[in-house]
C-alpha cells in the first residue's frame, strides 16, 4: 500500500473549511477509535499553511483555508495531555510548543473532574471532611474509591514535561467561579465538576470559554482568530454524572450548543456502540437503563443537530490485515440548513476505507482501490 | 381503480397540500412533522418558509437545536435554557412587535424540534405539552387582534423518550399525534423506491440507517446509492383530520428546492403515485391484454381446422378399446434374428 499525506486526499475536503458555526459528529465504535480521525483535524487546523502545497492541492480549489491557520482548543474527556501530544508528534504537530505560541490549548476534562480543586494528588485518602465541600454533591464514593486510581497518572506527567512555560497566567479562572479555582502554570486547563446539573455545566462552559477567548485574544493581525473545537468524547459527562444529577441529554445538547457560540466549528466525537444506541429504542424489548437512554438521545439529537456526520465502524465482513476500518460520510440533519453551496462543494456522502499503520500513518481508500 | 375516481382524488389531494403547505383558511392550526435522521425536517420546513414569505405571513422560528436563523425568518426565538413560559412569552413578544407596525393577520411558528423540551429536566412536573402548544395559538388577550396563527412543530422520532413519569402517562409521541390535526411523516425518495422495489418483487423490504441495527451506524442516507440521480426528494405521508373528523391519508412528493425557482407560485407537490419513478408509465400495449401476441405466422385456426381437430382419435383412445390393433395396449414386437431370446426372463 502506497503511503499516503498526512492528510490523506480522500479526507482532505471532509476536514478542512469546515462551514461557520458548524457541528461535526464523529461517531466510534469500540473497535473503531476515531483518534486519528481527531488528529487529522487539528493537524488540518493546525498545519494548513504549510500543508497547502503538498496537500490540498490534491482536493481542488474549494477550501478557503488555505494559508490560513485555525487555532484548536481540544477538549479531552477520555485522553491526557500525554497521548494527544506523543500522537500529534507522530503528525508533525509540537503541541507544546504550539501552545506556547497560544496556536493550541489542552483542556483536561478527565484528570480532575470529580476531584476537589487544590489537592495533591497523594492525599486523595485523608479526605475526612467531606460534607464541607460543597463542590462534591455527586457522593464521597466515588471520590474515594475510584477517582485517585484513574486520576493520579494524569496530572503528574502531563505537568511534568511543561516546566518552561512562559505563560504563568494560563487560563485565569474568571471570577465568578469561585468553587473551581484550577490549578495554572501547565499548559493543560483542566475540568471541574462543581455542583450539581445545569449550574456545573455552565461553570464548565465558562472555563472552555475562557481559554477559547485567551486564544482569540492572542491573535495577531497575521494569522486568523478563528477557533475550532474539538470535543473528544463528551458521553464521558453524561455518563459520569446522568440524570441523577440532573444531566441528561438536553442538558448536555445545550451545552454543546453553547459552546458553539463561542467557536467557529465544533468537532465532537462520540461512541454509537450498539447497546448505547439501540437498547433504548423502541424495538428494543427489554427495559433501557437510564444511561442507554440519555445517551441515544444525546448521541441521536447530536446527528440530528451535525452538519455532517463521520461515521467510523468495523469492517463488515470481520477483521483484515489490511484494513482497520470503514468511514462513513454522511450528512447530518442540519445539512442545507445555511444556503450558500459554495462552503458544501467537494462534501459529498461517502463510504471509505482505512488503515492505521503501526507508525500512525493512516490511508485512506474506497472500496477495491 | 376507475379513471374518474383517480383524477377525483388527485384534484382534491393536491388542493388539500396546497392549503396546509400555505396556510390557507387555518386548515390545520396544529401540524405535526415527523422526521428522522434518514429523512431530516429541514427542506419541508424550507418550503413552509418559501410560502410564507410568498404570502407575506410573519413567520416566527422557535429554535431549540438551531443556533444560525434560516433565511427568511422574521423573527428567531433561541429556546436554548429557556422555561416552556419564556418560550411563549419571548414567541408572543416577537409577534406584537410586528403587529403593532403593520397589519400582519397570519403567522406561522415553527419549532424545530420539540424533542428537547420534551427531554429536559428543568420542565417540572407540571408541564403540559398540550397547553404550552395551545398557548401559541390562543389570543393573549381579549382586546389583542384576532391572528390566525398556525404552528408547525417537528419531532424527531428517532430519538428515545425518556421513561414517562408514571405508567399511565401516555408517552408525549401519542399525545402529539392525538392533538395534531396535520401530521407529516416523512420519507426519503431513494428509499421509498429500494422498498418498492423489493416489494415488487416479493423480497423484504431493505431499512435504513438506525433501523439497520448495525454497529456504528447512525445514519444510511446515501445521496446517489447507484447513479440514481433523479430519485431526490421527500415523500410526505400525510394524515389530515378534518373538522368533521373524517381522516385523508396521502402519499406526496415534494421535489428539491433547486427544481424550481424560489418564486414559483403554482403547486410543485405531486401525488406518489404520479410520480414516474414511482408508478412507471404502462407500456401502451399492456392496456389490451386479452389479444396474442402478433407475428409473421397465422398461429390461430379456422372454424373448420378445430372442428378437424376434434375429431381425430389419438391412439390412446384406441388402445383402451381392447379389440383394436393394439389389444388393450400390449406390446408387440416381432423378433429379429439378431435377437438372443431368452426363455427366463424374457416373455412376450
Amino acid at each position: 500500500m502506497p503511503t499516503q499525506p498526512p492528510l490523506p486526499p480522500l479526507l482532505a475536503p471532509y476536514v478542512t473549511a469546515l462551514p461557520t458555526s458548524s457541528l461535526t459528529v464523529l461517531s466510534t465504535v469500540l473497535g473503531a477509535q476515531g483518534n486519528w480521525l481527531t488528529l487529522r483535524y487539528l493537524y488540518a487546523a493546525l498545519n494548513a499553511s504549510t500543508a497547502s502545497d503538498a496537500t490540498f492541492s490534491l482536493s481542488g480549489d474549494n477550501n478557503n483555508n488555505d494559508g490560513k491557520k485555525q487555532k484548536v482548543v481540544l477538549v479531552s474527556f477520555l485522553r491526557g495531555w500525554e497521548f494527544w501530544r506523543s500522537e500529534a508528534k507522530r503528525l508533525g504537530l509540537d503541541l507544546a510548543r504550539l501552545t506556547d505560541k497560544r496556536q493550541f490549548a489542552f483542556i483536561d476534562g478527565l484528570s480532575e473532574l470529580f476531584s476537589s480543586p487544590r489537592t495533591t494528588p497523594t492525599t486523595e485518602t485523608a479526605h475526612p471532611p467531606l460534607p464541607s465541600q460543597p463542590a462534591l454533591r455527586g457522593g464521597p464514593i466515588p471520590q474515594r474509591t475510584v477517582l485517585p486510581t484513574r486520576s493520579a497518572p494524569g496530572p503528574i506527567p502531563a505537568r511534568g514535561p511543561q516546566p518552561t512555560t512562559p505563560r504563568p497566567v494560563a487560563a485565569v479562572p474568571p471570577p465568578s467561579a469561585p468553587p473551581a479555582p484550577r490549578e495554572v502554570g501547565g499548559p493543560v486547563t483542566r475540568l471541574h465538576w462543581s455542583s450539581k446539573g445545569a449550574a456545573a455545566l455552565d461553570s464548565l462552559e465558562k472555563d472552555i470559554a475562557a481559554v477559547v477567548a485567551q486564544l482569540k485574544a492572542a491573535a495577531t493581525a497575521e494569522d486568523a482568530s478563528e477557533v475550532l473545537l474539538l470535543l473528544d468524547q463528551p458521553d464521558l459527562l453524561l455518563a459520569a454524572t446522568g440524570p441523577s444529577k440532573d444531566v441528561g441529554a438536553t442538558e448536555m445538547s445545550e451545552w454543546v450548543m453553547g459552546l458553539q457560540q463561542y467557536v467557529d466549528a465544533t468537532v465532537m466525537t462520540l461512541a454509537a456502540d450498539l447497546p448505547l444506541i439501540h437498547n433504548a429504542s423502541a424495538a428494543g424489548h427489554q427495559m433501557a437503563t437510564p444511561l442507554e437512554t440519555e445517551h441515544a438521545a444525546f448521541a441521536i439529537g447530536s446527528a440530528h443537530r451535525a452538519h455532517m456526520v463521520m461515521q467510523l465502524r468495523d469492517l463488515d465482513t470481520g477483521a483484515a490485515r489490511d484494513v482497520s476500518g470503514v468511514l462513513r460520510v454522511s450528512k447530518g440533519g442540519a445539512w442545507g440548513q445555511s444556503d450558500n453551496v459554495d462552503t458544501n462543494g467537494g462534501r459529498e456522502e461517502r463510504e471509505v476505507l482505512y488503515f492505521v499503520q503501526r507508525d500512525g500513518g493512516v490511508s485512506v481508500f474506497g472500496r477495491g482501490e | 381503480m376507475a379513471p374518474t375516481n383517480t383524477s377525483h382524488r388527485q384534484t382534491h389531494n393536491l388542493l388539500l397540500i396546497s392549503k396546509l403547505l400555505s396556510l390557507r383558511d387555518t386548515a390545520s392550526p396544529l401540524a405535526l412533522v415527523l422526521d428522522s435522521l434518514e429523512q431530516p425536517a429541514t427542506p419541508l420546513i424550507k418550503e413552509y418558509i418559501r410560502r410564507a414569505k410568498l404570502s407575506k405571513v410573519h413567520i416566527t422560528f422557535v429554535a431549540f437545536e438551531t443556533l444560525q436563523p434560516l433565511e427568511g425568518v422574521d423573527a428567531f426565538v433561541a429556546a436554548r435554557k429557556k422555561s416552556p413560559l419564556e418560550i411563549v412569552r419571548a414567541v408572543n413578544a416577537a409577534h406584537t412587535n410586528v403587529s403593532t407596525s403593520g397589519p400582519v393577520r397570519r403567522r406561522l411558528i415553527l419549532i424545530d424540534a420539540i424533542n428537547p423540551l420534551l427531554h429536559a429536566r428543568r420542565t417540572d412536573a407540571h408541564f403540559n405539552i398540550s397547553s404550552f402548544l395551545s398557548s401559541f395559538l390562543m389570543p393573549q388577550s381579549p382586546t389583542a387582534s384576532k391572528v390566525e396563527a398556525s404552528l408547525v412543530v417537528t419531532f424527531h422520532q428517532d430519538v428515545p423518550s425518556p421513561p414517562p413519569p408514571s405508567p399511565y402517562t401516555p408517552s408525549p409521541l401519542s399525545m402529539l399525534t392525538y392533538l395534531a390535526t396535520t401530521i407529516v411523516r416523512l420519507h426519503s425518495f431513494s428509499h421509498i423506491l429500494a422498498q418498492k422495489a423489493a416489494r415488487d418483487r416479493s423480497l423484504v423490504p431493505p431499512v435504513f440507517g438506525l433501523e439497520e441495527e448495525q454497529d456504528g451506524v447512525l445514519l444510511g442516507r446515501l445521496d446517489k446509492p447507484v447513479g440514481n440521480d433523479s430519485a431526490q426528494g421527500v415523500v410526505l405521508e400525510l394524515e389530515h383530520r378534518r373538522k368533521s373528523g373524517r381522516g385523508v391519508l396521502e402519499w406526496y412528493i415534494l421535489p428539491p428546492a433547486s427544481h424550481y425557482p424560489r418564486q414559483y407560485a403554482k403547486e410543485i407537490v405531486t401525488l406518489l403515485d404520479d410520480h414516474p419513478l414511482y408508478r412507471p408509465p404502462q407500456e401502451p400495449s399492456f392496456g389490451a391484454g386479452e389479444e396474442e401476441p402478433e407475428s409473421t405466422f397465422e398461429l390461430r385456426l379456422t372454424d373448420r381446422q378445430r372442428r378437424d381437430r376434434e375429431g381425430v382419435v389419438l391412439p390412446y383412445f384406441d388402445a383402451q378399446q381392447g379389440d383394436g390393433p393394439g389389444e388393450g395396449g400390449r406390446i408387440l414386437y416381432d423378433m429379429g434374428e439378431e435377437d438372443d431370446f431368452d426363455e427366463e426372463e424374457d416373455e412376450i
